[in-house]
Formats: structure tokens, C-alpha cells, sequence
């Protein structure tokens, strides 16, 4: 009888822990929304140290960013940043999306297994490199070509730091998830669907452009969703290539550019002041970046995701 | 007719097209492997973890005045360009810096060498131990006019040999090594596994085994889900507001530290622990949760003697797949540990990572490619290591092999 007693509070001790641990793990998440908030607001509202509040408007819309002599609260506008970093984002999305839809129609339908699963085991790969190595890989291998074309070109460009140099680097990062995730999707089209448009004269290509991908759009997207979630969230490897922008936007490929995430690593000495919680207003902007940009491509694909074949 | 052969034309098109884009991933992988062994494999070498970072110059003197000569010969072959002193047990070798200088280098030290261990003249003091490579720039001696780099290695082994007596010796130590980073890695992985792993474990196992199915847990699961998505230099800013300021009062840490960067990289770590351990969990069979609680055991003993060793696999997946987030995360830990290269590792002093060490070189002016590329090498090959054990486990898993019941 006391045997079991003791069981039942062991039992008991054992849930409240585990329960505990569940709870700790998922109050990460309002921890990290809640400090990047709390701080992230404080430069609008506090006095800086007598330097007076950021004026909200001025750094959502302001097209300098802490450039010249001048240090004081309202030097810091990111409004250039925001467009700047949609814009890279969506270029890149432009580049890795056909080039991981046609890899992954290419593995799970047209290849021969054998080089299917070499494909697949080199995408593996390259999902797993940190983005540090793409980075060092940017800035040796990328900036140099970049810096070529644009003296083939005609062009002025800083040693290659550039707009372009920072869409082909993330659009490398993106390519490997998105073409896991796409490949899955296309090989979950069911077979129904495939053997109709066979049986109705459709030659096999004709059916992997036209039935299976139509089929897969909603996976498509999903992949999509993930790969500009990547591009808006990447520093570090686009620190080491875009050239950190000072001012201004600037659409010109050649140009050097700048992104919200990668002005944040900017250089970092101070560990007080308004030059460091500056970074978590950033931080918040990014989060609304990334929150906003996934509802909108969710809100497309719940349009044109729907499978009507 | 011809509109099959267009037909034809185009579908061959297509699938080559499908072909050359698939390629870009062999051409992306080829030349990044490319890029780092062409930079960095020449650097690759076992000093690189003895080496401290910063070259600097020793100021060194005998540590006992009366000194009996080593009068030793070489414990290994020479190469031919090193000119060695019997006398005084060191091999030598002439070269020229980056500036076209002269320089002479350490090429070769004998264990019983009376200038292996010298007295370290600089304000530090302490002992220091000459390693080969070190350059050479001046010995001065008691009973003699001291000889210089500028003047050659023959004329310095000459006026060595001649001495009987050596007063002190100035040499720059070689730089560029990576073993403080390596350690402050490797303490990374230990510390950020011990917490995140139970932790995780115990998460898993409460939503698997004990969780109600009702909204609160479906809560619990999606914000468990939604840290996945954040970008890591979110965590960085989390380790920054959160984590510094704990262990600085907590400990005798001044700034960013090896236990506010660990306890950063687990709170990254913790979903992917979640869900890999849960997969495992989930394989497990409802019918021996019910034989061992028809049995008698308790829920407790069913989910630790029954339970946890078949979530063994997922357990060991997510440390593997733990040691790969570590080893490559830099945004995070630029902000939560910092970009100071040290060679002395605490655990609350200031330290960085191998990926932030590239971080690190390739800001600074100018950035150092070569070495970037040899740290490169290492995480590839780490990364590489990694994935190829995760897919012989899920391999295994697969056949049924790991589970633990027999």
C-alpha cells in the first residue's frame, strides 16, 4: 500500500518537472518578443541620456543611418534599410526559385536514381554549411567576379561590394532548403493526377511542368515563405559582402547596399547608450519585417495554393 | 507530324534545363570547396592550435647563469637549409620576411637544449618555451658583441658557437593560431549541450508521454514551433538584454562570456532537441507503454526505464545536429560571446568561437582570407562528419536497428 503511495508521488514529481521543462522551453519564445520589445521601444520613449527621444517617424522613414560626425537621436533612419532589404530579399527569391523548383523536379522525376541521391546528398551538404562560410565564400569568390563584370560592364563599382554580390550569396543560402522542401512537394503529388494527364495524351515532360508543379504550388510556397524568412533574417554573410550603406536607397545593382540585419553588427564597441538599443528597435523592426512578409505570401498561397487541376 | 517533333524538341529542352539548374548546386558546393582548400590547406597544420593569435616579441634570458652546454646532435633528420649548433642544441634557417628583410628562423630546438625553457624578461615574466618558427632577431651575449637577424644565419650560428655565454635573446613569436578559439568552441558545445539536452529531453517527454491533448499543450507546442523561425541574430540581442547582464551579476564575468554565449545557443537549440527527440519518441509503440504499466510499473518507470532508452536515437540525432548549430553559428554569438580572440580560455572571461573568429578577420583591415579559409576548412570538415553519422543513424533507425527493446 505505502509502495504505492510512493509511486504515486514520484509520479507526480516526475510530470510537475517535465511540465516544468515544457513550460520553460516555450516561454522562450514571449521572453525573446518581450526584451526585443521592451528595449526595442525604449529609445522613442526615454530620454537617451539627454540626448532626447528618437523620433519614430524619422527612423522608419529616414534615409541616413548614423553617417558623418554627427551623433545625436534622430541620426538613425532605417527607412532605406527596410526597402533595401525587401528589395534584396525578393531579387534573391527571383534568382533561387526557379533554379530549386527545376533542381527538384529534375531529382524527383527526371533524374536516374543513382544521380538522384548523389544530387540529393550534395544539397544535404550544402544545407548544412554555415552561413560564416558562404559569407568568406561571398567576400573571396563572389565580390572578385562581381567587381570583374562590372569592369566588363563599364561600370563603377566598390571592389565588388554590391547589391548583386549580396542577392547571389543569399539566393546560394536559399537554394538548398528551398529545393529540399519543393522536392518533397512534388514528390507527395498524387499518382491519380499524374497517370490522368498521361492517359490523356500529355507526353511525361508535359506532365511534370504542367500537372505535377501546378499540383505542388502550395509546398512551392511554403519553400518560398522559408527562403525569404532566411534572406530578411541573415547577417553575417551579408555583412562581409554588401558593403554596409551609410545613406540613401539605392536600386543600382552595382551599388553598395545595406540590410536591416547587417547594419545591426555594425560596429559594435559600446554595450550601453543609444548606439546599442538602437540595435533592438532594429531587431523589432525585423520581426515585423519577417511577421508581415510571411502573412502576406501565406495570404497569396491560401489564393492561388488551392489545387485546381 | 510536326507538332509531335516540336513537341519532342521541346520536352529534350526542358529536361535539359531541369539538368543545367540542378548542376548549379554541384558547381556552388565544388567551387566553395574549391575556394577554401586553394586559400587555407597550406595553413592547415597541427601548430595552429599551439601558436597563440597575436605575434609578439619575447625579451628571454637563461634561467641559470652557469649553463652546461647541450653538445648535442639532432634528434631528427634536418632539412638541408638548417644550420645547426652543436653547442648550444638549435637548428636555424635563413629566409626573408614580407618586407624582403633577412630573418632567420627557428627551424629545430633539442629537448635537452639549455635555450628550450628561458625566463621571460617582460613584465609578465614567467617562463617561456621556444617553439620552431619563432623568428630570431637578436642574442646578446656576456663575452662577446651581440649578433643580429640583418647579418645572416651563418654569421649568427658562427658567433653563437663561439660564445660561452649568452646574456639574452629577442624573438617574435608566430601568430595566426586558432587554439583559444578552438577551446572556447569546444567548451561551447559541452556547456550548451549539458543544458539544452535535458532539458529538451524533459520537453519532448512531458508533450509525448504525460500532455493532455487539449489547447493549452497545442499552445505550448506552437510557440515551442515559432523559435524556430526567428533569425538568429534575434538571440544574439536575447543573449545581450537577458544573459550577459545575469551572468556578469552572478558571476565575475565583465562582458559577453562562454556561459551567456552557451546559454544563448540553447535557447536556438532547443527546438530542433524538441521535435528531433519527439520523432524518436513517437516510433515507440503504444502497446509497451500498456504492458508496462499493465506490469505494475509506474508512468514515471515506464517513461525513464522504457521510454527515454528508445528516444536514444533522437537524443543522439539532436546532439549531433546540436554540435552543427554551435560550431557554425556566428550572428548570435557575435552578440552574446563577442569577437575577441583570446588565447588564455575562462569561462567567464572574453573568448569567440571558430565562426566568429572568421567573423572576426574577415572585418578586420585587412581581412585575412587564408586563415578564414583554414577555420573554414575545419567546420566543413566537422559539418561533413556530422551529416554523414546522422544519416548512418536515421539509416539505422530506419531497419530498426538502434531502438532498445529487444
Amino acid at each position: 500500500m505505502k509502495q504505492i503511495q510512493v509511486k504515486k508521488i514520484v509520479d507526480n514529481i516526475v510530470e510537475k518537472t517535465l511540465f516544468f521543462t515544457a513550460l520553460l522551453s516555450a516561454s522562450f519564445i514571449i521572453l525573446v518578443i518581450g526584451v526585443i520589445f521592451e528595449r526595442g521601444i525604449s529609445p522613442f520613449i526615454s530620454d537617451n541620456d539627454g540626448l532626447g527621444p528618437v523620433n519614430l517617424l524619422n527612423f522608419l522613414t529616414g534615409i541616413i543611418y548614423l553617417d558623418g560626425p554627427t551623433f545625436a537621436s534622430n541620426a538613425y533612419g532605417i527607412g532605406y534599410l527596410i526597402i533595401s532589404t525587401l528589395y534584396i530579399a525578393f531579387l534573391s527569391l527571383a534568382i533561387a526559385m526557379p533554379v530549386s523548383i527545376f533542381s527538384a523536379l529534375f531529382i524527383a522525376k527526371i533524374a536516374p536514381r543513382w544521380f538522384a541521391s548523389i544530387l540529393r546528398s550534395v544539397i544535404e551538404i550544402l544545407a548544412s554549411i554555415p552561413s560564416i562560410v558562404y559569407g568568406l565564400f561571398g567576400a573571396g569568390v563572389i565580390l572578385d567576379l562581381v567587381y570583374q563584370l562590372s569592369v566588363i560592364v563599364g561600370i563603377q563599382s566598390s571592389a565588388g561590394f554590391s547589391v548583386l554580390s549580396t542577392v547571389i550569396v543569399l539566393a546560394i543560402m536559399m537554394i538548398p532548403t528551398m529545393t529540399v522542401i519543393t522536392e518533397v512537394a512534388i514528390r507527395s503529388v498524387q499518382k491519380d493526377l499524374i497517370q490522368g494527364s498521361l492517359a490523356l495524351g500529355a507526353s511525361q515532360t508535359q506532365t511534370h511542368f504542367k500537372v505535377v508543379l501546378a499540383a505542388a504550388k502550395s509546398g512551392i510556397f511554403t519553400a518560398a515563405i522559408l527562403g525569404v524568412g532566411r534572406a530578411l533574417g541573415e547577417a553575417t554573410a551579408v555583412s562581409l559582402v554588401a558593403g554596409s550603406r551609410r545613406s540613401e536607397i539605392s536600386f543600382d545593382l552595382f551599388k553598395t547596399t545595406a540590410t536591416l540585419t547587417s547594419t545591426m553588427l555594425l560596429g559594435m564597441k559600446e554595450t550601453v547608450g543609444l548606439d546599442y538599443t538602437i540595435r533592438f528597435s532594429i531587431g523589432l523592426v525585423v520581426m515585423v519585417v519577417i511577421l508581415l512578409t510571411n502573412v502576406i505570401l501565406n495570404f497569396v498561397k491560401s489564393k492561388v495554393g488551392r489545387v485546381n487541376v | 507530324m510536326f507538332n509531335r517533333f516540336l513537341r519532342k524538341f521541346i520536352d529534350i529542352f526542358l529536361q535539359i534545363t531541369t539538368f543545367l539548374f540542378s548542376s548549379i548546386s554541384f558547381l556552388t558546393l565544388g567551387a566553395i570547396f574549391l575556394f577554401v582548400f586553394n586559400q587555407g590547406w597550406s595553413l592547415v597544420n597541427f601548430d595552429l592550435l599551439i601558436y597563440p593569435y597575436e605575434s609578439s616579441t619575447i625579451l628571454a634570458e637563461p634561467i641559470d647563469e652557469s649553463i652546461s652546454f647541450c653538445e648535442c646532435e639532432p634528434t631528427i633528420d634536418l632539412e638541408e637549409n638548417v644550420i645547426y649548433s652543436v653547442k648550444w642544441g638549435v637548428g636555424l634557417v635563413g629566409g626573408f620576411d614580407i618586407l624582403g628583410q633577412p630573418s632567420i628562423q627557428l627551424a629545430y630546438i633539442h629537448p635537452d637544449s639549455p635555450l628550450k625553457t628561458l625566463h621571460n624578461k617582460g613584465f609578465e615574466g614567467g617562463n617561456v618555451t621556444l617553439l620552431p618558427e619563432y623568428l630570431v632577431q637578436k642574442i646578446s651575449y656576456n663575452d662577446r658583441s651581440a649578433s643580429f637577424a640583418r647579418r645572416g644565419v651563418e654569421r649568427m650560428v658562427t658567433e653563437l658557437d663561439s660564445s660561452n655565454s649568452i646574456y639574452e635573446i629577442e624573438v617574435i613569436t608566430q601568430g595566426g593560431g586558432i587554439g583559444g578559439s578552438v577551446i572556447t568552441t569546444l567548451w561551447l558545445i559541452g556547456l550548451t549541450l549539458i543544458i539544452a539536452i535535458p532539458l529538451g529531453l524533459g520537453a519532448a517527454l512531458y508533450l509525448n508521454e504525460f500532455a493532455p491533448k487539449n489547447q493549452f499543450t497545442k499552445a505550448i507546442r506552437s510557440l515551442i514551433e515559432t523559435l524556430t523561425g526567428v533569425p538568429s541574430i534575434i538571440f544574439g540581442l536575447l543573449g545581450v538584454a537577458i544573459f550577459i547582464p545575469l551572468t556578469v551579476a552572478l558571476t565575475d564575468a565583465t562582458g559577453g562570456n562562454l556561459i551567456s554565449g552557451a546559454l544563448t545557443l540553447s535557447v536556438i537549440l532547443l527546438p530542433v532537441v524538441i521535435r528531433t527527440t519527439e520523432e524518436s519518441l513517437k516510433v515507440v509503440p503504444d502497446d509497451y507503454r500498456q504492458g508496462s504499466l499493465a506490469l505494475g510499473a509506474s508512468k514515471a518507470q515506464t517513461t525513464f526505464k522504457l521510454i527515454v532508452p528508445n528516444a536514444l536515437p533522437g537524443i543522439i540525432a539532436s546532439i549531433l545536429l546540436g554540435i552543427g548549430r554551435i560550431v557554425g553559428e556566428s550572428a548570435a554569438l557575435i552578440f552574446a560571446i563577442g569577437t575577441v580572440v583570446k588565447d588564455e580560455i575562462t569561462i567567464t572571461g572574453k573568448s569567440t568561437s571558430l565562426a566568429v573568429h572568421i567573423y572576426s578577420m574577415m572585418t578586420d583591415e585587412p581581412a585575412n582570407i587564408e586563415l578564414s579559409s583554414t577555420i573554414a576548412i575545419i567546420i566543413l570538415a566537422i559539418v561533413l562528419v556530422l551529416n554523414l553519422l546522422i544519416k548512418l543513424i536515421s539509416t539505422q533507425l530506419m531497419k530498426g536497428k538502434l531502438g532498445g527493446i529487444n
